[in-house]
Parts: C-alpha cells; sequence; structure tokens
C-alpha cells in the first residue's frame, strides 16, 4: 500500500490511461516466498522523469526488469505507449531503451561494433543504422574513439556508450538503472545534463539511483521504495512538504553510539534515528531548536560529539520519515 | 533468423578476435594430428628385420630360407643369415626384430620321425616381430608335420621304402591346403594421419561446448545478455544465434582441419560430400552437446568444468587419443554411445572407401544422439533466458 502524500494521487489514480508512455498497476513478483516486489503502481508521461529512490534491495532493480521484459511479474500490468506488454509479443520492447547497471559491453569490440550490434536488434539496417550510430558518438562524445575497443576505455567513456546503447532506436520510454553507478563526479554530471536533455526531447524516463541529490536534479516526480513496496511517490515539493516541519539531523559522534541513538529516541520531537557508520541521522522536528537536548543526551550516555549539521527537508528526510531509516543503510 | 545470424556473426567476431579459440579450433588440432601421424609414421606398412642361424645346412634349412624369401612374405620381412650370438646380440640391440635358429641336424632328426624344434629370439621391446617371427616359425613346423605325414602315410600304404626320397621331394613341394586369407572391408588401408587427423579435429572442436557456453554465462554476468533480452527480439532467437555461432565455429573448425591435413598431411577423410556431411552432423551434436551444459550450468565456472568433463570423457570413450579397434569390446561398443566416435567411424569408413552407404549409418547416429541431447537442453531450458 502507497502511503498518502499530500496531494499526491496514489496507486490507480496515479495513472493516465491515453497520455502515459508506461504505465504499472499492482506489479508483483516473488522469489519462493520472498515479496521482492508487492503492487507496484506508477505511471510516467511523455517528456517527464521519473526517479525510483530507494536503498539496495528496495525492489528497483526487480521492477526495472519487468519493465523490460527481462523478468515475468507474478501479477499486474505493465503498458508502454499504450501495449500491454505480455511476454509473448516482443515488439512493444522497441519502444524501450534499457540501460542496465552494469556495463553491458562486449570489451574486445569497438564502440561502433558495439552500437551496430544493438542497433541491428532494434531493426535497423544500412544506412540508417550508420546515421544513428554516428548520431549516438556524436552525443555521447566518442566519435573520435568510435573504432577503439571499449576495453580501452576509462569507465565514464563506458558509462556514456552504455547509455548510447539504449538510444539507438529512439525509445519512447529509457529506462536507466543506476547508470552513475561508480562514476567520477564529472561523468556523472555530463551523464545527468544528459538525460534532462533527453526529457526536454520528449522522451519518457524512468530512473533508479540511491543518490537522493540524482532523483533531487532531474526527476519530476519521485517514487519511494522500501522492502518492496511504493512507499510514497509525488513531486519532489510535494514529498518534501510532507516532512516540512521536520529537519534532518546529521551528527558523527565516537562513542556507545547506538545507546546514544536510543537516548535521542527518547526526545520529544525526534521521530526518527537511525546509524550508518559513524553517522547518526535524526529526523526532528525544528532540529535547531532540539540541538541542546541532542548534545545532553550526548553527554548523558558518555558520547563524544565531532560534529552536527542541521539539513533542511529533503528526499532523505522524507524517507528517514516513512521508513525509519537511512536511504543508504 | 536475421536477428539470430547477427547475434552469431556478433559472436564469431569475438571468437576470432580471441586467440585461445583461434588456437584451440584450427591450430592445436594441426599441430597434433601432425605430431601424431609423425610418431606413427610407417606402422601401417610393418615391416622388420629377421635374422636366420642355420647350424643345420640341409634340406630343411634351405626350405626354410626359400619359404621366406617367397612373395607375399618377402614385403613384410628382410632376411639375413647370421650366427647364433651374432642373432642373439643383433636382436638385443634391436638392430633385427627376431631370429629364427635351425639346430643342427634338424633335417635328419626331422625326415627319422624323431621331436625337432624350432628356436625363435624374440625381445621385449618389440613384440610384435617376435610374434610374427613365431608364427613363421609355427607356420613353417605345421608344413614340416604335414610332409611327414604325408610320406608315412605312403609308406604305410604300401609304397617302397627305396621312394623314401622321392616321397619326401614329392611332400616338400605340397603346401597346406587351408590358408586363411585376410581382406579389409575396404579398398585402401587405414593410414594414420587418416585416423588421427579426423580424431583430433572432432577432439578440439569439442572444446567449443566450453566456448560457447562460457560465452553465454558472460553475456548473462556482464548484463549484455539483459539488453538482448530488453530488446525486440524472442528468447528462441537469442538461444538460436548462440547455436548458429557455435555450429559456424564447429564447421569451420573441421573443414579447415580435413583441407589442410588433406593438403599438407596426405589425410584422407573420404569423398567430400559424405565427409561434409559428419561434419555438419557433428557440429549439430556439438551445438546441442553446449545447449546442454548452458542449461545444466548455473554459473560461469560450473559450465567450464561440466565441458571439461564432456570434452575428455566423449574424447576418451570415443576413440579421439586411441584406435577404437585396439580397445577392449566394451570401449567399442561405448564408443558408439558417443556423436565423436560415430563420426571417427563414418570418417575411417569413408578414409578406407568401405562403400557409398558408409557415411549413411554414422550420420544418422550422430544426428539420433544430437536429437536426444537437444531435447534434454530444450525440456531444461525453460526458464535459461527470461525467468
Amino acid at each position: 500500500m502507497v502511503v498518502s502524500v499530500g496531494a499526491v494521487p496514489q496507486s490507480s489514480t496515479s495513472t493516465r490511461p491515453g497520455v502515459d508512455v508506461l504505465r504499472c498497476e499492482g506489479l508483483t513478483r516473488r522469489f519462493g516466498d520472498r515479496v521482492a516486489v508487492d503492487g507496484v503502481s506508477f505511471s510516467i508521461g511523455a517528456g517527464e522523469t521519473y526517479g525510483l529512490l530507494g536503498p539496495n534491495g528496495a525492489g528497483k532493480t526487480t521492477t526495472i526488469k519487468m519493465i523490460c521484459g527481462l523478468l515475468r511479474a507474478n501479477a499486474g500490468l505493465i503498458e508502454v505507449a499504450g501495449t500491454r506488454l505480455d511476454g509473448h509479443d516482443v515488439r512493444v520492447h522497441a519502444r524501450i531503451g534499457y540501460v542496465p547497471q552494469d556495463l553491458a559491453l562486449y570489451p574486445d569490440l569497438t564502440a561502433r561494433e558495439n552500437l551496430a550490434f544493438f542497433g541491428r536488434l532494434y531493426r535497423l539496417r544500412g544506412r540508417l543504422l550508420k546515421e544513428r550510430t554516428d548520431e549516438v558518438l556524436a552525443l555521447v562524445e566518442l566519435s573520435d574513439r568510435a573504432d577503439e575497443r571499449v576495453e580501452s576505455f576509462s569507465g565514464g567513456m563506458q558509462r556514456r556508450l552504455n547509455i548510447g546503447a539504449a538510444l539507438l532506436h529512439r525509445p519512447s520510454l529509457l529506462v536507466l538503472d543506476e547508470p552513475t553507478a561508480g562514476v567520477d563526479p564529472q561523468s556523472r554530471h555530463a551523464i545527468l545534463t544528459s538525460i534532462e536533455q533527453f526529457g526536454a526531447s520528449g522522451m519518457a524516463i524512468l530512473y533508479t539511483t540511491h543518490y537522493m541529490e540524482e532523483a533531487d536534479r532531474i526527476c519530476n516526480r519521485v517514487g519511494i521504495m522500501d522492502r518492496g513496496h511504493l512507499i510514497a511517490q509525488g513531486s519532489r515539493r510535494e514529498l518534501v512538504a510532507f516532512v516540512a516541519e521536520h529537519d534532518r539531523v546529521e551528527l558523527t559522534a565516537t562513542g556507545d553510539r547506538e545507546a546514544f541513538r536510543d537516548a535521542c529516541l527518547g526526545i520529544d520531537g525526534i521521530s526518527a534515528a537511525t546509524l550508518d557508520g559513524e553517522s547518526l541521522h535524526l529526523l526532528a522536528e525544528n532540529g535547531r531548536k532540539l540541538l541542546p537536548a541532542v548534545l545532553e543526551a550526548a553527554d548523558r550516555v558518555g558520547v563524544a560529539i565531532n560534529s552536527v549539521e542541521v539539513v533542511e527537508p529533503d528526499l532523505e528526510a522524507v524517507f528517514l520519515h516513512l521508513t525509519g531509516t537511512a536511504l543508504r543503510d | 533468423m536475421s536477428l539470430a545470424w547477427t547475434i552469431a556473426r556478433k559472436d564469431l567476431r569475438q571468437r576470432l578476435r580471441d586467440r585461445s579459440a583461434i588456437v584451440l579450433g584450427f591450430v592445436a588440432p594441426l599441430v597434433i594430428a601432425g605430431l601424431m601421424s609423425f610418431a606413427f609414421q610407417g606402422t601401417e606398412h610393418f615391416h622388420f628385420n629377421l635374422l636366420v642361424v642355420d647350424q643345420d645346412h640341409g634340406p630343411v634349412g634351405a626350405a626354410l630360407m626359400r619359404g621366406l624369401s617367397a612373395a607375399p612374405i618377402r614385403d613384410v620381412l628382410t632376411v639375413r643369415s647370421s650366427t647364433t650370438d651374432a642373432a642373439a646380440a643383433a636382436v638385443h640391440a634391436r638392430h633385427a626384430g627376431a631370429a629364427l635358429v635351425i639346430p643342427p641336424n634338424f633335417s635328419r632328426e626331422a625326415e627319422n620321425g624323431d621331436s625337432v624344434s624350432l628356436r625363435v629370439l624374440t625381445s621385449v621391446d618389440q613384440e610384435l616381430d617376435g610374434q610374427v617371427a613365431q608364427s613363421i616359425a609355427s607356420s613353417f613346423a605345421a608344413q614340416i608335420n604335414a610332409d611327414r605325414l604325408s610320406v608315412e602315410t605312403a609308406l604305410h600304404s604300401g609304397a617302397p621304402a627305396a621312394t623314401t626320397g622321392t616321397l619326401v621331394a614329392k611332400a616338400e613341394q605340397l603346401r597346406l591346403p587351408e590358408q586363411v586369407a585376410t581382406e579389409s572391408i575396404g579398398k585402401h588401408p587405414l593410414t594414420a594421419i587418416s585416423y588421427y587427423a579426423p580424431g583430433m579435429a572432432i577432439f578440439f572442436v569439442l572444446f567449443a561446448v566450453g566456448f560457447g557456453s562460457r560465452s553465454f554465462f558472460t553475456e548473462r554476468r556482464e548484463g549484455t545478455l539483459d539488453r538482448m533480452t530488453a530488446a525486440p527480439i524472442s528468447p528462441i532467437a537469442i538461444l538460436a544465434g548462440k547455436a548458429l555461432s557455435v555450429f559456424v565455429f564447429a564447421t569451420l573448425s573441421l573443414a579447415t582441419m580435413a583441407v589442410v591435413s588433406s593438403a599438407v598431411f596426405g589425410a584422407s577423410w573420404g569423398p567430400t560430400p559424405e565427409a561434409a556431411l559428419i561434419c555438419i552432423a557433428m557440429a549439430l551434436s556439438v551445438v546441442s552437446l553446449t545447449a546442454l551444459v548452458i542449461t545444466l550450468a548455473h554459473t560461469e565456472r560450473q559450465a567450464e568444468s561440466m565441458a571439461s568433463i564432456f570434452v575428455f570423457g566423449l574424447a576418451l570413450l570415443g576413440g579421439n587419443f586411441v584406435f577404437v579397434s585396439a580397445a577392449p569390446p566394451v570401449m567399442r561398443r561405448l564408443a558408439l554411445l558417443t556423436p565423436n566416435g560415430w563420426a571417427l567411424r563414418g570418417f575411417t569408413d569413408l578414409a578406407t572407401s568401405s562403400g557409398a552407404g558408409a557415411a549413411i549409418e554414422p550420420i544418422v547416429a550422430i544426428l539420433g544422439i544430437t536429437l536426444v541431447l537437444g531435447a534434454v537442453a530444450a525440456s531444461l531450458a525453460r526458464r535459461t533466458v527470461v525467468q
């Protein structure tokens, strides 16, 4: 069940038949007794970038794999550009561009050979294939390295080509599964800029990440997943408004941090506290006002505070509020 | 089909850029077959030196020397006279394969009906030469016994004792009427290279099972299989593409081996159309074996181990390393449970020109095994691509 967030329409009412490029209804996938994705519903319109945000194991990749036809759903419905994805008719896959989390490229082939191969799988041939290949090579800024083997590329170049391979057939829906994982800041910026451009060109984008700041930057709407459930969705503003009165307080401390966390949870006005290594994340109503009480609790349990930061409400705070855990736990 | 070919073409391009695949598919079988051919060179034309020590100097010794220099035995032997000590030393030093010693008074004692024996000097290192020499001695002794029996029979039937000399002379002209004649079904003898060239080609082509299955699991690990599955292409077409690449690689490897071993080493693979059909059937069986490994294994490492077991197990059972004809009957029967065993049988039958239909039975057998393996793989393959 999806938690109601402000005025954001939820579940089945969140879909817009007829205009949605992607519509998922009650998507469910089980692995044995474990339910990896449980009744997930959302939709994405043309030109919209939808971020699926959640920690590792939340069910983001499983959801994406069902949408891309890599896993069969046990229940639910997926429609891409009005065509139901049923596992038998693969033609609808031509509307989807899939960027897997891994660098799904052939290192012993050149950039051009990789693109040509994936282009042919989408039935591009002859001059059209060459044009699209050149176009994508230019887009990912690899024209001058087109005939070099991918194994000689840097990580960032490979990431860019990994995305480019999903664009050859000009899909209506671009699905990106954590495309910036392990990428340096400069390449990450370039990738995010490209994705913003794709969205602006009218492409519907489904983007998974556990980097809140990425979702903050490029997504029009965000769905927050935890333990297989879509627990909230809406625009950034709508989601943050839900925890508008709450600040996120980030502390680093040495000593018995678990006792410190428990002591913090006893402070009136702190609704969640979670440990992440040396850091303690608190969700507090008016964090600045509560700081003296927090410091007093630290003193009481013999913990030394090394740093304190009060962060304005953001998606991380939303996640903390909804799940009681930090996004990167 | 064009999408399957797209995948196959990509796989082949990768394969041809992989040096280990080139070595295993093309270079190694040629080198190993060449070495084996060199090692077994001449074994198909048996010949050895036989020393004869004639201490008798009588008519029997002369008769033996005459027999040894007559056709067809002279093609197998080079006969030289020697002394006992020199013959023993020569056999020991492997300068001669064996020696026959005709003891003193052999002719006289044989004519008198006394018990006499020929001695054969052999060496454990030249067992076959010794066996042939022993066989010659036994055959010669049987002829002498037959002569003696003829003379005794004539004398007991009333021939005058004075004619014994004449009877002996006439008996010596007689030969045992019953002879064993060995005739091969094939028109040509099987040379070592004609056995080992296809033997090694088939052995190394079985390594394509490992390449094919590993390639599948590598694609799964690296996400490229997911990327293919996300494209508008059916899982069947993906598997067909993978199978096609294995088939083309295996066929090319066998064909290259056939052409080069024939041109360079003089191997005979039989008539081209029949040999080509056996190659194709064998390549199909490699495809079904690859499919079986893919469906049985769960990881790249499992696939690699399983493929190695298949390759060496099949090669040992099928007779790729040793002549199946020299193996025990159980092994010969087991060889017929393997596609490579049947393929080898087909190629050897074709090489010896055993008849127009020589390839039919092996091809049918290989295709039968292929179908069985393929059916098992298909029954397990339901969830191989999309889970």
